[in-house]
């Protein structure tokens, strides 16, 4: 039998950025074997992506970072390698598909990573023909990156990875921008690459219950950053959700007849009419480009109808970066800007959003949740109690998504309507009363919550997955 | 033929239209721009397939400009010598300031089309490309506009996201265009915020790739210069010299 070889050593690391008082890792040692699929996991700023960096290089340059402790690298001191000399034996794929290229078509970027390897001209053509065959990507060699989707970026920006013909790849929560159904595809299409180069693949995510059981061995770090657990892999279960008390009135809350848009000669949304009621949580899901945020923006005024009518208290938009919305350099300022609301009611709303402790904070410099709620609290301080959030689940880890549950959980209780825009299923399974399918600019139809999970070819006609703990939320008590 | 412009050099390219102009600004008779102005429409049309459209639009600003120059110095001059060639409304007009005046305004026609004769003849990538390979420009330069360049189309997005995000919050519906202009400044600031972020991210992924900022060796699409070059250089060359000789001929 063949001996592992050990090509990544960690012995008790410790690493600290120059303007932070605490350690971001602690003590870490452990060891990577050749063709190992290692998952590191923990929560959000747990200094698991700092791990990452320390194997390829990019950290301690680029922060200034101290370091303590031995890494080696293929047996070798990290600091012994010369600047981008391990980038050649080490590929990184990273999470935000839209800031990993610099070139305009998909040729072109992967002969940027060539040239930067001293690759000879002569043989450039030539890697690039064979990396995009064994991707499965041969049709984009000339297509410009930017038309692509999230998913199809991610694949170049492997392929890129690939085609210095790397024998570790580090993935840096390369779903986390990914609809479910495209991460889930990703991934398949992963360990087929895997095995058919034979690499090492070392991940650093957070949503390990969308992999299956694509790894073989998980490090767990905690918030501390010490190494909590380092165990084999086994599957993760998709997140529980609470129950949640149905608060749907008997209220119309936004009633719309007839609602399109058209713009420029192109018709985004076809003729559609619903009706939500107060307390209710309604879900728009579709594939993307279906019209989702033509019809989002259109109920919020932001867009022109081009015919129909709405009828409804008004509407308030939550974007994907909240911060999108933020005027004033304070939280309390910022909740007050539009002064619709008395003081006594400001005060009442940052209470129960839990903004009172941040309230002198600038709102750019807080956690992304907590942007979150001083979105939602300016719309509930303008008199907007129809609330839409757009994209909330993205790229948010466990805690993250509990905590979203909840706060929309309590928007309802008080009798606001909330709509939101997602693809994740099973977050749209647990707190969803209703759902509206969007297909290519026409509505499906509203549905039930209860019944539009089971209808298997419906959701896949829409590109969605079904949520996967369905059966268990079918047989708990509604 | 209707190439050739296209297909030049985008640094060889660079380097004669600044030479050119810098030429050009010695020359103070008004036929030597005119001249040169006609001529750089004649490249065009023959060696380029320029979309008259776009170039038409982009002239019209230079125009109101050429004509802004020609009236004002015309009305305001502070050369009074030389005889009087004609009046109207009681400003006298002589035969120097008139050329004066013509001369400032063919200059900045003559500036303006050779400006966008190299603009809308040049793909942005190829000339930064070349910029590295002819004119040694810094990798670590070359790419970093090359990485704004990819993000210009995200951040037009996010900009018109922000705005229409803060006309919600009943932000933006200031009445006059200089409240309008502050107003910008909400808009960029949380722009900024993320583009900081991305070129970050950018910057990690380029080095995870093994960028270092070292000059390159290895091009897999080289911009190359060659005899077409020369020929278009000469081209030029001789329209610039040759409006310069028969510019001064005329005025003389």
């Amino acid at each position: 039998m063949q001996v592992p070889e050990t090509i990544f050593a960690m012995n008790d690391v410790s690493f600290r950025f120059p303007d932070d008082s605490h350690q971001t890792l602690s003590s870490v040692t452990f060891s990577i074997n050749r063709g190992e699929r290692v998952a590191i996991s923990g929560p959000s700023g747990s200094g698991k992506s700092t791990l990452l960096y320390l194997l390829n290089r990019l950290y301690p340059m680029n922060c200034d970072g101290i370091v303590k402790g031995e890494i080696e690298l293929f047996g070798k001191a990290s600091e012994l390698y010369a600047p981008g000399e391990i980038n050649k034996r080490v590929a990184t794929v990273f999470q935000d598909p839209d800031a990993q290229f610099c070139m305009p078509t998909v040729e072109e970027e992967l002969a940027f990573t060539l040239e930067n390897m001293r690759t000879p001209a002569k043989e450039i053509e030539k890697r690039i023909d064979r990396v995009l065959e064994s991707t499965g990507l041969t049709h984009l060699k000339y297509v410009n990156i930017q038309t692509l989707s999230g998913g199809m970026k991610q694949r170049v920006a492997t392929a890129c990875a690939l085609v210095m013909e790397p024998e570790v790849l580090l993935l840096d929560e390369p779903i986390s921008h990914l609809d479910p159904l495209t991460a889930k595809e990703f991934i398949s299409w992963l360990d087929l690459l895997q095995r058919r180069f034979g690499l090492t693949v070392i991940a650093v995510e957070h949503r390990l219950d969308s992999w299956g059981a694509f790894f073989d061995r998980e490090i767990a770090i905690d918030r501390a950053g010490n190494i909590a657990e380092d165990r084999e892999f086994i599957p993760h279960e998709t997140l529980h959700y609470p129950a949640r008390i149905k608060s749907v009135s008997d209220e119309d809350s936004l009633s719309a007849e007839g609602l399109s848009v058209t713009i420029k000669d192109r018709t985004l949304l076809l003729p559609l009419s619903f009706t939500s009621k107060k307390g209710e949580c309604i879900v728009i899901a579709g594939p993307n480009g279906s019209g989702k945020s033509t019809l989002v923006k259109a109920l919020c005024g932001i867009l022109k109808k081009d015919s129909g009518t709405v009828s409804a208290h008004a509407c308030g938009y939550v974007p994907q970066s909240p911060e999108f919305l933020f005027l004033t350099p304070s939280v309390s300022r910022e909740i007050a800007f539009s002064g619709t609301s008395s003081a006594q009611e400001l005060e009442e709303l940052m209470e129960s959003l839990r903004l009172a402790e941040i309230a002198e904070h600038n709102p750019f410099a807080v956690s992304h949740g907590q942007k979150r709620r001083v979105a939602i609290g300016a719309m509930l301080a303008d008199k907007r109690n129809i609330l839409f959030l757009d994209e909330p689940t993205s790229g948010q880890d466990q805690r993250a998504l509990l905590e979203l549950f909840h706060l929309i959980e309590e928007r309802l209780i008080s009798g606001d309507t909330v709509f939101i825009v997602t693809h994740d299923m099973e977050f749209a399974a647990s707190v969803a009363d209703s759902v509206l399918l969007l297909k290519e600019g026409h509505l499906s139809g509203m549905f039930p919550a209860e019944q539009i999970w089971e209808e298997t070819d419906l959701l896949a006609e829409h590109n969605l997955l079904p949520p996967k703990g369905v059966m268990q939320l079918a047989e708990s008590p509604a | 033929m209707r190439n050739l412009l296209h297909d030049m050099n985008p640094a060889i390219k660079f380097v004669m239209v600044t030479v050119v102009m810098l030429g050009l600004a010695f020359f103070f008779n008004p036929w030597t721009p005119l001249l040169f102005f006609f001529g750089v429409i004649c490249l065009q049309l023959f060696f380029s397939r320029m979309d008259w459209k776009i170039w038409s639009l982009f002239m019209l600003p230079f125009t109101l400009g050429a004509f802004g120059y020609l009236w004002t110095t015309i009305v305001f001059g502070a050369e009074t010598e030389g005889t009087v060639i004609w009046s109207l409304f009681g400003f006298e007009v002589t035969d120097e300031q008139w050329a004066v005046a013509l001369s400032l305004a063919f200059r900045v026609l003559a500036f303006s089309s050779l400006s966008l004769l190299f603009a809308l003849t040049t793909d942005p990538v190829r000339f930064v490309m070349s910029l590295m390979q002819q004119l040694k420009l810094s990798p670590k330069i070359a790419y970093g506009v090359l990485v704004g360049y990819q993000f210009l189309p995200v951040l037009k997005d996010e900009f018109f996201q922000i705005q229409q995000a803060h006309r919600l919050r009943g932000a933006a519906t200031e009445k006059y265009w200089w409240q309008r202009l502050l107003g910008i400044r909400r808009v960029i600031i949380p722009m900024l915020a993320g583009a900081v972020r991305k070129a970050e991210r950018s910057a990690f992924a380029m080095e995870a790739r093994g960028f270092t900022g070292e000059a390159r060796t290895e091009f897999y699409r080289p911009v190359r210069a060659g005899r077409l070059d020369m020929v278009m250089s000469l081209v030029i060359v001789a329209l610039f010299v040759g409006s310069c000789v028969f510019g001064v001929y005329l005025s003389g």
